[in-house]
């Protein structure tokens, strides 16, 4: 099968986990995540072996273009729910980070950014940096989800206008822990990946534009991981800047590249 | 063979709930455990039945059995409530105990015992204890020798169904009182109780309630602040918790995550500008006020602070509501999953009927009414 087809199946099964979330929430049947979590496995799995498979092909890790990066990330994205979000009574998360898979792995699939980028070998600390990086950015969206469905409750019980929703979503103290854990490990991941980066081999100058949007948002994530505890931060403006974090991160990952001469996919 | 025993025993129930009696009628009839194995027997001998459970609630007390004369539990149950009756008691007592029951036979029997082990017959619609109650009583008479192959195959169905409604249906979702709604809600705001502190303001009966239903689950620790102190020391005693002098409750509301406030002060005792100045050394921690106080005693501009919910007797009463609502609604797709319980359970009644031979007759009924 072509590797592409891989992708597609994988999409294909985060699409009926999409379908089943939406049909297991209305139906208040929100405790049979089992089948749920089978199912993103599975995918998880045909985003593997298409990953895998366009590393063979192309003889580096796959992260040559836009493709392959979006790719990676909703790959990063399965891993971190598979091995975190399953483990605090927070299972549910699975029927969010669903559609959000699918709905990235569809834009990839059909717009056209998978372009051949001919490359010489990138070197392990370059694909440490951008491998570790993209996991990083997997958990700081499954984060992100946490937090969104934090608001969706929290609004719930300030308006005192608890609909089926509130009963049937993760209750609020647990979205808080799972967020801020997940936060921590995807900052520790940012750390590691750009900390890689220093290392790799450049041959011109430095990529100040990728750089300057790194360091902020390195230093945006250290201060909403802190600020709870030094400044007091409420948990409902933590939840607002993680999800609005991470909308920057997405509404700009591919523009900041395009800018930065070292990070530009070839379109 | 006798007469009786020659005709097809039927499934018959009655007795006093809540729909038709009032409690000073109820609470006359009513049974402890204790004394529940040992009203069987004479159930049994009044009511003419071959088979028979005895079930006592706050709100019932009802029989179910098999009788070989359909009618003769209708014509005697009242005297034998009225049998258990201390000497002196009004003569009118049997009178009343009779005009305020009820009685049934056959489908309508098995019908009755299914929407009561459901809880579809109960005064909180929905509510789960009563299927506790009706095992208990099941227990006491089947260890009493008192059931036989159709109350067991009865009761079994009946809890079988029980289980079938409850988990098709959101028969049992939301809770529909004031503390249980408190609880809960508490619950979805911080994900588990364990480790958490509750503020008692107030030593009233409510808010004592829902502390300890809050204790139930987990919370661990328990303030309590009340004007007079001795009352706070005492309630603090019962809860295990502490009691803490009433112009300083304020600087320990920082350290909790829940209160409950009850007082009887025409005022409002916790302010917006008072909380505001706490919360900001609460690290963004979320504070829970229930105010069961009327008039209310938490200025309702808290709820406008961040990470503060604030919810008042209404609130909480209306939440209450719509959960009850809710259970009612559902009542139709309950009667819905009864049906074909109901249908199997007769059909096996209809054939044990027709059997021939001593298999179909053997109901341990007695030979004279």
């Amino acid at each position: 099968m072509d590797e592409r087809h891989w992708l597609a199946l994988g999409t294909a099964l985060t699409l009926i986990s999409s379908g089943w979330g939406t049909f297991a929430l209305g139906a208040g049947r929100t405790q049979s995540t089992r089948w749920n979590n089978a199912l993103l496995l599975v995918a998880w799995l045909c985003q593997s072996v298409f990953l895998y498979q366009r590393g063979q092909r192309i003889g580096h890790c796959p992260l040559t273009n836009l493709f392959e990066t979006v790719a990676f990330l909703t790959w990063a994205l399965l891993l971190t729910y598979l091995l975190i979000g399953t483990s605090y009574r927070v299972s549910l998360l699975g029927f969010f980070t669903a559609p959000v898979v699918s709905l990235l792995n569809f834009f990839a699939l059909v717009a056209p950014i998978d372009r051949p980028n001919p490359i010489p070998p990138l070197g392990w600390q370059l694909e440490l940096h951008a491998s570790v990086t993209l996991l990083a950015y997997g958990a700081l969206g499954l984060a992100a989800v946490a937090a969104m469905l934090y608001l969706i409750q929290e609004r719930q019980l300030k308006a005192h206008h608890l609909g089926l929703w509130f009963y049937r979503l993760p209750a609020m103290g647990d979205l808080v822990k799972v967020q801020r854990r997940v936060l921590a490990w995807g900052f520790a991941l940012l750390t590691v990946g750009l900390c890689a980066g220093f290392f790799v081999a450049r041959n011109g100058s430095v990529d100040w534009v990728k750089l300057v949007w790194s360091a902020g948002v390195w230093v945006s994530y250290l201060i909403l991981l802190l600020a709870p505890s030094l400044f007091g931060l409420s948990s409902r403006r933590a939840a607002w800047f993680t999800l609005g974090g991470y909308i920057f991160i997405l509404m700009t990952f591919w523009g900041i590249n395009s800018l930065s001469h070292a990070h530009r996919f070839a379109v | 063979m006798s007469a009786l025993s020659s005709s097809t025993p039927a499934l018959v129930c009655g007795g006093l709930s809540f729909h038709e009696a009032p409690v000073e009628i109820r609470e006359q009839a009513a049974f402890s455990d204790e004394a529940l194995a040992g009203a069987l027997a004479r159930l049994r001998e009044i009511l003419g039945l071959g088979e028979a459970v005895l079930i006592s609630t706050c709100n019932r007390v009802e029989y179910f059995g098999i009788a070989a004369d359909p009618e003769q539990p209708a014509r005697r149950w009242a005297e034998f409530l009225t049998s258990f009756r201390e000497a002196g008691a009004p003569a009118t007592a049997q009178a009343d105990f009779a005009a305020h029951s009820f009685h049934r036979t056959g489908r309508a029997c098995v019908e009755h015992l299914f929407r009561l082990t459901a809880g579809l017959d109960s005064m909180v619609v929905g509510e789960t204890e009563i299927l506790g109650q009706i095992k208990e009583a099941y227990r006491i008479a089947s260890e009493a020798g008192m059931t036989g192959k159709r109350t067991n195959r009865l009761f079994q169905s009946s809890f079988a169904a029980a289980k079938a409604v409850r988990s098709q249906t959101r028969i049992t979702r939301g809770t529909v009182s004031v503390g249980s709604v408190a609880v809960e809600l508490a619950e979805r705001l911080f994900g588990q109780l364990r480790g958490r502190t509750v503020m008692v303001l107030g030593a009233g009966a409510t808010s004592e309630r829902t502390a300890r239903s809050l204790q139930s689950r987990g919370v661990s620790f328990i303030l309590v602040a009340n004007r007079t102190h001795e009352k706070a020391e005492k309630l603090a005693g019962e809860l295990g918790g502490e009691a803490v002098l009433w112009d300083r409750f304020e600087e320990r509301v920082e350290e909790v995550d829940i209160v409950i406030s009850s007082t009887s002060a025409p005022h409002y005792v916790l302010t917006r500008e008072r909380l505001e100045q706490v919360r900001r050394r609460r690290s963004g921690r979320p504070l829970f006020l229930i105010d069961l106080a009327v008039p209310r005693d938490i200025e309702p501009g808290v709820n406008f602070l961040e990470d503060v919910y604030l919810y008042d007797i209404d609130d909480l009463e209306s939440i209450a509501r719509a959960n009850q609502k809710e259970r009612s609604a559902e009542m139709v797709r309950c009667e819905r999953i009864l049906d074909p319980h109901v249908d199997r359970l007769m059909a096996w009644v209809a054939q044990l009927g027709n059997l021939p031979g001593p298999g179909a007759d053997s109901d341990g009924l007695p030979s004279a009414a």
